[in-house]
């Protein structure tokens, strides 16, 4: 079994229930997200659209963060998930350097690496991720890579622009979206002005470091 | 080519998290700092042996204590950012051997206690246990730390090649300029250490070593600056921090000129004038501006928003 991922972004309206749903299930602390909807703005007035990404741990086959973490803190388990252990990492932050999505954070309370997990505990108890079970429009897609009866593999096989993120990484990400384009999946592909969020105003967050 | 430079798309974000902040800021620096003099003093104390060994007699000792100082001072820094780093012990007791962390680790463990035994051997030569001759132990010990040497002077470059988000730090590049930082300090550091124990032509040879590794980082760091850009988009957004107005241009020209540029000017000087006090003078230069050129190079790739 290799579970993975699809976002119908033709679905997705950016309400934002699958950010929330993840925040509480796994109490996700404030500052820090496993699970985020960017909402880029494209045109120019009145020609003008918002489109909406969730962007998450992309749970790569081959993941820079598994191979890179010192004392295998973030590790596979068999399902595909790359899962993390919080008792074993040491908080060398080399996976947020790895990681080419930007999905890996350092959880200002326990001090160590965290990221999605797929729910994987809630995959043990043979129930959906919290942020599946919270879309309204069903946007999200979760199921076995592997099994072709699969929901995630027919819809896969219905449609032909399925794409990944930054496939040149080579890290063969288990997470998939349909009907996106550069906006939705190239971070350079749209511009960061200062103070970029509709609710403040904030654009770097003081998590560890020195500098 | 980036996409919202195209005024069809004006694709701009307008709701999404704060970045994150720099994650490996001057600790790390002072971690690739310091294990660069560490290393790179071991290097120049072999090269002495090898050329000419009749001046090791004042030089063993000192060189030996400054390496392990600045090898455990690369430690500290490397324990200090961990955010858990009393949890260091699991590296040892779960290690996990793809990582270059690791496997850096542990040769950097060996080394250290290696240099321990050393530094033992030096300070303890009437008294030592190992050997009734401490001075023909320390120089056949000395092979064996040089060549580990290597190894630990590399495993930077590795994890820098292992942090696939940071596009700007390519393998083959990173690990030259790592071993040229050790020679660099090296050199600077034995000449500050060798003062008047350095005959004219060893301060000369270290002096060479010097210019050249000053000159070839600044090569590597120029091709990079000039022909960078064209590999990827995301390169070329990374060195758009030190060109131009961008936020580190100025500090990253300030290590060139202090690093590499001066350094050179004043290696060439001291040879035709023969001044050892100007050699001096770009010894410091080069220890101190090799720090502000490491710290520029690891800060500017974690500016670049990566989801």
């Amino acid at each position: 079994m290799q579970l993975g991922f699809l976002v119908d972004l033709h679905l997705c309206m950016g309400c934002k229930g699958c950010e929330i749903a993840c925040k509480v299930e796994n109490e996700v602390p404030l500052s820090t997200w496993r699970l985020r909807v960017k909402y880029v703005d494209v045109g120019t007035f009145p020609e003008t659209k918002r489109t909406f990404t969730p962007l998450r741990c992309n749970h790569c086959e081959n993941a820079p963060c598994e191979r890179i973490c010192p004392v295998s803190a973030l590790h596979y388990i068999d399902n595909g998930i790359v899962n993390i252990d919080k008792e074993r990492c040491i908080g060398c932050a080399g996976c947020v350097m790895a990681c080419p999505y930007g999905a890996i954070y350092i959880d200002p309370e326990t001090q160590t690496a965290d990221k999605c997990t797929y729910c994987a505990h809630r995959i043990a108890s043979s129930m959906m991720p919290a942020c599946v079970v919270a879309c309204p429009v069903e946007a999200n897609i979760f199921g076995d890579l592997e099994d072709p009866k699969s929901n995630i593999s027919k819809y896969m096989q219905q449609h032909t622009d399925v794409q990944v993120r930054k496939p040149e990484k080579g890290t063969n990400p288990h997470h998939f979206y349909v009907g996106a384009s550069q906006v939705h999946l190239n971070p350079l592909a749209s511009k960061r002005e200062e103070g970029y969020n509709l609710f403040n105003k904030i654009t770097t967050l003081p998590l560890g470091g020195h500098h | 080519m980036v996409h919202e430079t195209l005024a069809a798309t004006n694709a701009v974000v307008t709701l999404d998290v704060a970045l994150p902040d720099i994650f490996w800021g001057w600790f790390v620096t002072m971690n690739m700092w310091a294990k660069s003099i560490g290393t790179g003093l071991i290097f120049m104390l072999f090269l002495l042996l090898r050329k000419n060994s009749s001046e090791m007699s004042g030089l063993r000792t000192p060189t030996i204590i400054v390496s392990f100082i600045m090898m455990n001072v690369f430690l500290l820094f490397t324990l200090a950012d961990l955010h858990q780093p009393f949890r260091m012990w699991h590296i040892f007791f779960y290690p996990h051997w793809t990582s270059a962390i690791t496997v850096g680790a542990w040769m950097a463990t060996v080394f250290v206690g290696l240099e321990f035994v050393m530094m033992a051997m030096m300070i303890r030569k009437d008294k030592c246990l190992l050997t009734s001759n401490a001075i023909a132990s320390f120089d056949k010990l000395l092979l064996w730390v040089t060549l580990l040497a290597i190894p630990v002077t590399l495993y930077t470059a590795g994890i820098m090649a292992e942090s696939t988000a940071r596009e700007l730090w390519q393998m083959p590049t990173e690990s030259v300029q790592m071993i040229l930082a050790a020679t660099l300090s090296g050199s600077a550091a034995i000449i500050l250490l060798g003062g008047s124990k350095l005959s004219e032509e060893s301060q000369r040879f270290f002096g060479v070593i010097l210019g050249l590794s000053a000159l070839m980082a600044f090569i590597i760091y120029m091709s990079e600056y000039i022909f960078g850009a064209m590999k990827s988009e995301e390169v070329a957004v990374i060195l758009g921090y030190v060109k131009g107005n961008g936020e580190y241009a100025t500090m990253f020209w300030i290590g060139q000129w202090v690093a590499y540029i001066l350094p050179m000017v004043l290696v060439a000087l001291s040879r035709t004038s023969g001044s050892a006090s100007i050699l001096k003078l770009a010894a410091i230069l080069a220890i101190v501006g090799l720090w502000i050129v490491k710290h520029v190079w690891l800060v500017i790739p974690q500016l670049l928003p990566l989801s």
